[in-house]
């Protein structure tokens, strides 16, 4: 039997990549990014203003997590919306979240919790894109995900990859969450595949010197120069195929970058810390990348599609406290605690969120569908005020009563956090100025 | 707003009438004022939960919705019979009140006097049937000589009871390039630069579209005396002559060759069928018969039984996945024409391990969603936004949108079984009522109602009027051997959408029907043009051209191609549990495979279309895994490196490049590597490295 694939473009943004006459900006020969540097000296890019933030990692809960059992918890509701877990205080004088995020609830001093994100697009695919670009998806382009707006912003030349995708379980997830848009694809994710303690590629294969491995290297270089005729003016694939190429040599040419995917460099008691659960592993390696120079780190967690047996599965799944909640629970606490232990949380900001809450009341298996109207997100670090909440949603966490913040407010006052300014114009591929964020204003409770 | 919307008077001379008499009816005269002003775009009063209290259909898609909450809501303020002015539609659209949205609508525009004269006149609805039926925009394909150059559309609006109306003013106008074609809001089209862009056009729900072309070159290029290989020639080197862009010479032997063989089979030529093609004289016959030889190859029927499997998503798992490729497979070898087997897909009930094409029935649970792939896959069709509201940019109604998805109303499976139930309906969101089954932008007879609905849904989809079917899989199969769609994306083909080339789209999905579906046809056609048979270098202006076709356009290769042909370059197999050594990766049946490096590569997960950037591989990681990683590295040993040994130098580069190229080395190339071959310590190293350096290579990535 087939598996059910992601709805089948279910999209008033049956969204691809805008038919462009290329212009031929990649078009250069060798393995150089100054060409994709040299588009944006062509767009007139502003430099990065100074804000206190200079990375940020995005823990992504893909499938939507439900506002009502986490963070937006309804005691007083009807048992048909209320969540059956009980709500607990935490360091925040009046503030409850819900009693399986209890080491969250010892951190949310350093949280700024929106309860009022709303938007009206109900499926994955959209709604995650929306979320991830600040732009509703539509056919006529394809606009660049956050991480890959901050890459182009801070630009190559380190070691580090600018813009990291730590994957989830099982394939696919929402590979749109690392596109790149009308952006090139050097800008994209690098994506560390399926084991976050284990990335490959960054260590010669076995038998092959660091010598043998840079004779090689220069061969192939050689090797390209001799073929500098062939395939011209292909639309961009082979710009970016030689980007990859002199991103891929000068992370391998620093011990110091490849340390940093190594996750087995952290003592047991660290990883013990961040839970033996994937996402644990995944906010740890993204820790270290932060730590290390990328700027941009995505580390996407499966399984908040809560359709059925809300209650048990978020908590126990599998057996008792092998659910979604405790994981993600120890990890993001850690997550917090760690980087503010090393001085790091002030400059990386921390964001929480899916594509969309979910419905208030319960449906006959006891689990909760889609809802995009309301929904929250949790954002941390980065010069963010902690300790507060923003907006609110009704008696039944049906929609926001105060403060809605759609995804385009959210995506520019990130991005302004981040030091890119959301009105500055970038270039598409065909020539065309295009601003960053054409609609949403910055949340000005944040700072 | 500077440029208010100037409604020309001639428009509505059949309706505009002094108030107390025949007003202007709301749907296909009031209405369009008030989307032409933006007042029911998508950012204001048109999104789903309206703005400050106002809510309007998306661009006006739910008329009769849309004059209710104009005349009932609010208690009537929004409109006031007895003193127009003072309506809020008015006051506010003018900007005499707080308006958040500005002012949209001019005091003195024709506009507002239409509004205001529809007011007085008790702002009825007007005939209930009238609507718009189809509009026409004039011309549909100009030619601007250079930039800075015009054009002024006019658009016509057709009525339902027979009359016309000039709405070039009221229409919504798009470019899809603005960096080609500028156009103002009263279909005033500018060239900015050169190239083809089209243009959309709107109005009331229905949809039309133009072309403008604005030639590359400032002068005609010489074109060489070329007898057209076929009809596509004709189509190509006709626009090309248009635009002013000159075409490529023809590629080489070794050029056609290889891109032959792994467009056609997903492999690369054997080195000792390269060296007999390049050992005879060039000649168009030789290229033919390489054509058909591959055509009737076993190879190609594996390649395409995984190609069609990409399209028709077949990522299932265990004796389910094994019954579905085995049957799609069958269908490949004995050339089962491609409208048999849609039909037999869109039609197949049964068990899932017994009945393989039952499994495509596995997609989706829902009618609607179920239907979304259909649409998508066979019509080339995106229908989802009708789901919610009728289609922006093309023509789908809810309506359409849920009679189409009825006719899988009854589609059940379970418990490894598909079924057709007794009963099942789709409603309509709206009225909550049954919907009855109909083809999207067709008809068809209404299935009896104990048959399978689907069945008569096939007929529709695979008759042969029904040129959308074989246009959507032409172009699929055009874009494969081109490295773009005349339309693109392929999966969005709409009225506004155009083809590059509309003609040579109709003459190929023509001639596909007419040669009763025969996948081999259809690519003997196209391979065996000039066009396809060009080189990939290019020439003058045409190295700025991605859509004329002046030269061929390399494409990556995809991730199963490349690991067969490191696999077949090297010698060395790679093994896929579960299935018979030497297995290839375009043989395997389904992605549930575990393959840690086509997942690197960025395999095809089949979960949903995949444009060959789909999946999580690709990228820095892809790089990384093929300096570093074991796709190439683990087959350096072993294989054709063994029999390299003993040669001299110079025949191990001739041989490697001929492996991997499908070329001889260039005498510069050839004392590269001879040098470094002869100068190494360790000769079989340095071997080792010039294969590594060739699988690396940017011209081994690329099929040019």
């Amino acid at each position: 039997m087939n598996t059910l694939p992601s709805s089948p473009l279910r999209r008033c943004d049956g969204v691809s990549r805008r038919d462009f006459l290329h212009l031929g900006v990649l078009a250069s020969f060798g393995w150089s990014v100054r060409d994709l540097l040299g588009l944006q000296a062509a767009a007139g890019v502003i430099p990065a203003t100074r804000s206190a933030a200079t990375s940020c990692i995005l823990i992504w809960l893909d499938g939507g997590p439900s506002h009502l059992d986490m963070f937006d918890l309804k005691p007083d509701a009807p048992s048909e919306v209320r969540s059956q877990f009980k709500a607990i205080p935490t360091d925040v004088a009046g503030l409850h979240i819900c009693e399986h995020l209890p080491r969250t609830a010892a951190v949310m001093k350093e949280v700024a919790l929106i309860r009022s994100l709303t938007h009206e697009l109900g499926n994955h695919d959209t709604g995650a894109r929306f979320l991830l670009t600040g732009h509703r998806p539509t056919p006529a382009l394809e606009h660049p995900s956050l991480g890959s707006l901050v890459a182009h912003a801070r630009g190559f030349g380190a070691a580090m990859p600018p813009y990291v995708a730590i994957p989830g379980d099982g394939v696919g997830g929402n590979s749109g969450a690392a596109k790149s848009g009308y952006l090139p694809r050097a800008f994209s994710a690098f994506n560390v595949g399926s084991d976050p303690s284990r990335v490959n590629g960054l260590q010669s294969p076995e038998g092959v010197s660091f010598a043998r491995s840079d004779l090689r290297r220069d061969m192939l270089k050689k090797m390209d120069s001799f073929t500098r005729g062939v395939e011209q003016g292909s639309g961009g694939s082979r710009g970016d195929r030689d980007a990859f190429y002199e991103q891929a040599y000068r992370l391998l040419a620093s011990p110091e970058a490849k340390a940093a995917f190594d996750l087995s460099r952290e003592k047991p008691e660290v990883r013990q810390r961040y839970g033996s659960a994937r996402i644990g592993a995944g906010c740890l390696l993204a820790r270290r990348l932060v730590e290390a120079g990328s700027r941009f780190v995505t580390v996407v967690d499966t399984g908040w599609d809560t359709h059925q047996q809300i209650f048990k599965e978020l908590p126990d799944s599998r057996f008792a406290g092998s659910g979604k909640l405790p994981s993600l629970d120890r990890a993001y606490a850690a997550l917090i605690t760690d980087l503010r232990e090393r001085g790091l949380l002030d400059s990386t900001l921390v964001v929480l969120m899916g594509e969309f809450g979910r419905t208030p009341k319960l449906n006959a298996f006891g689990g909760r569908d889609h809802w995009p109207r309301a929904g929250s997100v949790c954002l941390a670090g980065g010069g963010v005020k902690g300790g507060q909440v923003i907006g609110a949603t009704d008696s039944y966490g049906e929609v926001p009563v105060d403060r809605p913040i759609g995804p385009p407010d959210l995506a520019f006052s990130l991005l302004k956090l981040l030091g890119v300014d959301p009105s500055r114009e970038l270039l598409t591929p065909s020539g065309r100025p295009m601003k960053i964020m054409s609609e949403g204003s910055f949340i000005a409770e944040l700072i | 707003m500077r440029h208010p919307a100037v409604i020309a008077l001639a428009l509505f001379v059949h309706s505009f009438l002094p108030a107390g008499l025949e007003a202007a009816p709301f749907r296909t005269s009031i209405l369009p004022i008030l989307t032409k002003a933006g007042c029911n775009a998508g950012a204001c009063h048109g999104a789903a939960t309206g703005q400050g209290g106002f809510r309007l259909s998306l661009l006006g898609y739910d008329p009769v919705q849309d004059h209710e909450n104009l005349t009932r809501e609010l208690g009537g303020r929004r409109i006031d019979v007895t003193q127009p002015e003072a309506s809020l539609i008015l006051r506010k659209a003018s900007g005499q009140v707080e308006h958040e949205g500005g002012r949209k609508l001019r005091r003195d525009s024709r506009g507002y006097d239409l509004l205001k004269a529809w007011i007085a006149a008790g702002a009825p609805y007007g005939s209930p049937d009238l609507q718009v039926a189809r509009i026409d925009v004039e011309p549909d394909d100009t030619l601007l000589e250079g930039t800075n150059r015009t054009v002024a559309l006019r658009t016509k609006a057709f009525l339902s009871d027979g009359t016309s109306q000039d709405v070039t003013e009221i229409a919504l106008y798009t470019s899809n390039d603005d960096a080609i074609a500028e156009v103002s809001k009263t279909g005033l089209v500018t060239s900015v630069g050169r190239g083809l862009a089209s243009i959309m056009v709107r109005h009331s729900g229905q949809v039309a579209a133009a072309r403008v072309a604005v030639p590359l070159g400032e002068s005609l290029a010489p074109t060489p005396e070329w007898t057209p290989l076929s009809f596509i020639d004709k189509h190509l080197f006709a626009e090309l002559a248009r635009m002013r862009v000159p075409a490529s010479p023809m590629s080489g032997d070794a050029e056609f060759l290889r891109r032959a063989h792994l467009d056609l089979t997903g492999l690369l030529p054997r080195p000792e069928v390269a060296r007999s093609f390049l050992s005879s004289p060039p000649s168009v016959a030789k290229r033919l018969s390489v054509i058909n030889e591959l055509v009737d190859s076993e190879s190609f029927i594996d390649f395409w039984t995984m190609k069609l499997a990409d399209l028709f998503l077949l990522n299932g798992k265990s004796e389910p996945a094994d019954a579905y490729y085995s049957w799609l497979r069958g269908q490949v070898a004995s050339r089962v024409p491609y409208d048999q087997l849609v039909r037999a897909l869109l039609t197949a009930k049964g068990e899932l391990t017994k009945v393989g094409p039952a499994n495509f029935s596995t997609l989706a649970n829902d009618p609607r969603d179920f239907s979304e792939h259909v649409a998508r896959m066979f019509l080339g069709s995106q229908v989802a936004c009708a789901r919610c509201h009728a289609h922006p940019s093309d023509r789908w109604t809810q309506e359409d949108y849920h009679q189409f998805a009825a006719y899988f109303a009854r589609l059940r499976h379970e418990d490894g079984l598909v079924q057709i139930a007794a009963r099942g309906e789709v409603d309509h969101p709206k009225t909550g009522k049954p919907v009855s089954p109909k083809p999207l932008g067709g008809s068809a007879a209404i299935p009896d109602p104990a048959a399978d609905r689907r069945a008569a849904l096939a007929e529709w989809m695979i008759s042969p009027d029904n040129s959308r079917f074989s246009s959507a899989f032409v172009n699929r199969v055009w874009k494969h051997l081109f490295g773009r769609g005349l339309v693109e994306p392929v999966d969005d083909m709409r009225p506004t959408n155009p083809p590059t080339h509309p003609e040579l789209l109709e003459a190929l999905a023509a001639d596909f029907s007419k040669h009763r579906y025969d996948l081999r046809h259809l690519i003997r056609e196209i391979v065996s043009s000039r066009a396809y048979q060009l080189t990939s270098a290019t020439r003058g202006v045409n190295r700025w051209d991605d859509r004329l076709y002046s030269h061929a356009y390399a494409k990556e290769l995809p991730a199963a191609v490349f690991a067969d042909a490191v696999a077949q370059v090297t010698g060395v197999p790679d093994t896929f549990e579960g299935y018979p050594a030497g297995t290839r990766a375009v043989q395997l049946f389904t992605p549930a495979t575990i393959s840690p490096e086509l997942d690197v590569l960025g395999r095809c997960l089949r979960k949903g279309p995949c444009d060959g950037s789909a999946g999580g591989g690709g990228g820095l990681a892809r790089a990384l895994h093929l300096i570093n990683g074991s796709t190439i590295n683990d087959k350096l040993t072993g294989g054709i490196m063994e029999s390299l040994r003993d040669l001299p130098s110079g025949d191990v580069v001739e041989e490697l490049y001929c492996r991997a190229l499908t070329r001889p080395p260039r005498p510069e190339e050839y004392d590269e590597w001879k040098g470094v071959l002869d100068q190494a310590p360790e000769r079989f190293e340095a071997a080792q490295d010039l294969l590594w350096t060739l699988l690396n290579s940017r011209e081994f990535g690329m099929n040019h």
